[in-house]
């Protein structure tokens, strides 16, 4: 798969090959789980590639596979659709297949299981489908709406941000999470050989790949289909923790006791998401909590004007965080990083090999291969680089920042709701 | 020894009961109450009991002591089996003798680690519900359900092992064995026939072989470590050593546990004849092996964690090595080592307690590196930026005395064993007898 998402950086062609095997291993698997031939699946979708490719005529891919579909199949749906619109450009071809995706007859369906669904994850240029991190059963289905998904994440200009603290103090007022539990984190740092101190702006990073969405034992931990949010079922997770032992961020934050804020005082709204899962506000004693990217704002629970924007985007008065659609290039980090980037424009004229801005993006810990969805602005602390107090301290605006010592050490204690008597 | 005499000697746990049995099963159910109680207030208030917490800013570690326990009991179960399966399957017939000790150990071992996984999760009232039905979606990615599936595949394996062998046994000595657990041998012994002996020695064998397979290979040198060695996270779980490690820590903790546990009955039971000095000698020189190469792999990590390694990697390294803890380990091991080598060259030096001393210490420091291994690995990731936050973990009573509670139902297991089956082989006696002349020394 091709990284086409307009905030990426630059990726290599290994990575790119990497994927692209790791994609067809994917849908070697998918169209082995179905009843047809996987050959003749993966020949199709080859083929269909070569077609957008401009290396294969309609007509002899027609030709080419006529024969075989209707033997598999006893039919050959892409005739209802394809010659019509073969004349079109590359887009118009994978519009087809696409729409092909979303007919409504069982029978259409399979044969895009057995080719189509092959083609589109093949040429990755369908919007970035992300078949192997998304519901393998809406992979079967078909994958995706017949629109490009949506993949929210986020923009973190770190240049912008001068460690208010405003966005850590609005998460845990939005999700009434418990001392300590800081689902959004911001922390300075320094490198050992500067003195001026940076910030890192650290929620949940939503990965496409994310660790620990494929090591929970019981698929509490999930990718939400619609629009790539990786949330924790409470009514499913078993509390075992290896999730927070697999993710190499440290995001997660796990309900050791009672709750600080009690069930009575929580918003049904803003509990379940629009598919009846628990899976927003803080999680129920013994299991994982995290960041969510707010869901029940992005379904619409807490009214129109708050989809597409989350509590720490609002709360951020620096423009600092831009949460968004990341596959549509309108949304707001995208847009965000577009301005910025020319904002900060090279002089071309005078060195014509230079890049068009000074703008340097990254992902954290990218080697790792989770393939996170928050892009960051700005510079990414090294190896060496320590934590140091901010301008403004967790305890000025009232938060715990070292949970370990501050409320877990109390014991049961602790569970009553930070009381100072605990 | 004659088969009679042999016979007899098996037989013993059966007709006696003594009042330092009973004594001990008092202070067994004394310690196994203190652990209930322990973990009802765990039920009740969470895992905020524990000494754990979140690491990244929350400056703890959500891993500690279970499972570190974990590890170690299950290390010590298939340690327990490998060792009576190459009992079998090669013909280590000095070793017969304890075979069935080492079962025993495994099924009693196993158990404890199953509990370990309830009493480490969050919501133990969801294991049933959540994981069953998630089974057949999350066998194929996560570690830990592969983990809980060859442990379940393994439990079967080495309990239809146990109930095939023990059928020839309860067969030829019931008009021995109480009375009382009629219902309990009817039940082993269903479909019994003198024909079958032969036919079942030929079932065990095939048992022992998948066991002697899947053990090494693919538990505790496969998906135990595979649990750590294969996540992103941390920079000293992550890589090959870890298979050959872990499995080298189960079979020292197990030959440990099979040495102390068949010293005991010998002792108590008044055994010499049936578990004969040379069995000791012969699981010392195991026991000296498998040490050796424990410290060997430890080595290998040391030495590739600090010449020119990554960053990430060196630190963790480097702070393992500073850990007196760790330090101590490694000296008890070598203490261990010194005294199994010294007896090897100087015989006088062999004593049977002095022995069981050094399989203690052993078995100490194979706990205290599995429990470090778990705790160190989440103190030092990859993503160094938290390290102003990291706090220290210190096991509270209520992980600790799950320490002495689990020890204390392996404890149980063993004692009541001792009443309702013979402990050693009847096989064990009547090699003997037919390999007359064999002197067994007492």
């Amino acid at each position: 798969m091709s990284d086409d998402r307009s905030t990426g950086d630059d990726r290599s062609t290994d990575r790119a090959m990497y994927d692209e095997w790791q994609d067809r291993e994917r849908m070697e698997q998918l169209l082995d789980e179905t009843e047809y031939d996987t050959e003749l699946g993966m020949e199709l979708a080859e083929d269909a590639q070569r077609v957008v490719a401009g290396e294969l005529s309609e007509a002899e891919f027609e030709e080419r596979h006529h024969d075989a579909v209707v033997e598999e199949f006893g039919q050959d749906d892409r005739e209802l659709s394809i010659p019509d619109e073969f004349e079109d450009d590359d887009s118009g071809f994978r519009e087809t297949v696409q729409r092909l995706a979303d007919g409504e007859e069982v029978d259409r369906r399979e044969v895009m299981k057995a080719g189509g669904v092959a083609a589109m994850a093949l040429s990755g240029s369908l919007g970035g489908t992300k078949l192997g991190s998304r519901d393998e059963s809406a992979a079967q289905a078909g994958g995706g709406e017949g629109e490009e998904d949506t993949q929210y994440g986020m923009v973190i200009n770190l240049n912008n941000c001068d460690g208010c603290l405003a966005c850590m103090v609005a998460c845990k007022q939005e999700n009434n999470t418990s001392r300590g539990s800081s689902w959004m984190y911001v922390m300075a740092f320094e490198e050992d050989a500067q003195d001026d101190e940076s910030f890192l702006v650290r929620p949940c990073q939503h990965c496409d790949e994310a660790a620990c969405e494929k090591v929970c034992p019981v698929g509490a931990r999930h990718t939400r289909e619609d629009d790539g949010i990786v949330l924790t079922d409470y009514e499913i997770c078993i509390g075992c923790r290896y999730c927070q032992v697999a993710c190499p961020y440290g995001v997660n934050y796990f309900q050791w006791g009672e709750p600080d804020t009690p069930e009575s005082e929580l918003d049904p709204e803003h509990v379940y998401d629009e598919r009846g899962k628990r899976v927003d506000s803080r999680p129920v004693k013994g299991t994982m909590g995290k960041c969510t990217f707010c869901p029940t704002r992005q379904d619409g629970k807490q009214g129109e004007d708050k989809v597409g924007t989350t509590a720490c985007e609002d709360a951020c008065a620096m423009d600092a965080i831009h949460f968004g659609d990341m596959n549509n290039p309108e949304s707001a980090p995208n847009q965000h990083l577009e301005e910025y980037r020319s904002e900060q424009s090279n002089d071309r004229e005078d060195w014509e090999n230079r890049k068009e801005h000074t703008v340097s993006t990254f992902r954290l810990l990218e080697d790792k291969g989770t393939d996170p969805n928050v892009v960051y602005v700005g510079n990414e602390p090294g190896e060496h680089a320590h934590q140091v107090e901010g301008p403004v301290t967790y305890e000025d605006v009232g938060l715990v920042d070292n949970r370990k010592e501050e409320v877990l050490d109390k014991g049961k204690a602790a569970n009553d709701g930070g009381g100072e008597t605990a | 020894m004659s088969t009679d005499a042999g016979r007899e000697a098996l037989v013993r746990p059966f007709q006696r009961t003594t009042k330092r049995y009973y004594g001990l099963l008092a202070l067994v159910l004394l310690a196994i109450g203190v652990f209930a109680a322990g973990y009802t207030q765990q039920l009740q208030h969470g895992l905020i009991v524990t000494g754990l917490g979140d690491w990244g800013s929350g400056g703890g570690v959500p891993w500690g002591l279970y499972i570190g326990a974990f590890i170690w009991w299950v290390g010590i179960a298939h340690g327990g089996i490998i060792l009576s399966a190459a009992v079998r399957l090669i013909g280590l017939d000095t070793y017969q003798p304890v075979a069935r000790i080492a079962e025993l150990l495994t099924i009693a071992a196993l158990s404890v680690a199953g509990l370990y996984i309830i009493v480490h999760v969050g919501r133990p009232d969801r294991i049933v519900t959540s994981i069953i039905p998630a089974w057949p979606t999350r066998v194929h990615w996560s570690p830990l359900v592969w983990d809980v599936t060859v442990i379940t595949l393994y439990f079967v394996l080495t309990a239809t092992y146990l109930s095939l062998t023990i059928r020839y046994d309860v067969h030829r000595l019931r008009d021995r064995m109480p009375d009382i657990f009629d219902p309990v041998y009817d039940l082993m012994l269903i479909g019994y026939t003198e024909k079958e002996d032969e036919i079942v020695e030929r079932m065990v064998w095939w048992v022992a072989l998948a066991i002697i397979i899947l053990a090494p290979l693919l538990l505790h040198g496969g998906v135990i470590p595979w649990l750590f060695a294969l996540l992103p996270s941390m920079a000293g779980w992550a890589g090959g050593v870890q298979g050959p490690s872990f499995l080298m820590i189960a079979l020292t903790s197990a030959i440990s546990g099979v040495i102390i546990a068949a010293a005991i009955f010998r002792r108590v039971y008044g055994w010499q004849e049936l578990i004969g000095d040379e069995v000791f000698r012969g699981l010392a020189k195991w026991l000296g092996f498998f040490g050796l190469l424990f410290l060997w792999l430890q080595l290998q990590q040391v030495v590739t964690g600090i010449f020119a390694a990554p960053v990430s990697l060196t630190h963790a390294t480097e702070a393992k090595l500073a850990k007196p803890l760790y330090q101590a380990l490694i000296a008890m091991v070598v203490a261990a080592e010194a005294y199994i080598f010294a007896s090897a060259l100087k015989p006088k030096l062999f004593t049977i307690p002095r022995l069981v001393g050094a399989s203690l210490l052993v078995l100490a420091a194979t706990l205290t590196e599995k429990v470090l291994f778990v705790v160190e690995g989440l103190q030092h990731a990859h993503f160094s930026l938290y390290d102003g936050v990291a706090g220290t973990y210190v096991p509270s009573l209520i992980e600790l005395s799950s320490l002495l509670g689990t020890t204390a139902i392996v404890v149980l297991y063993f004692m009541i064993f001792a009443k309702l089956i013979p402990v050693v082989e009847l096989h064990a006696v009547e090699d003997e007898h037919d390999a007359d002349g064999e002197e067994v020394s007492a």
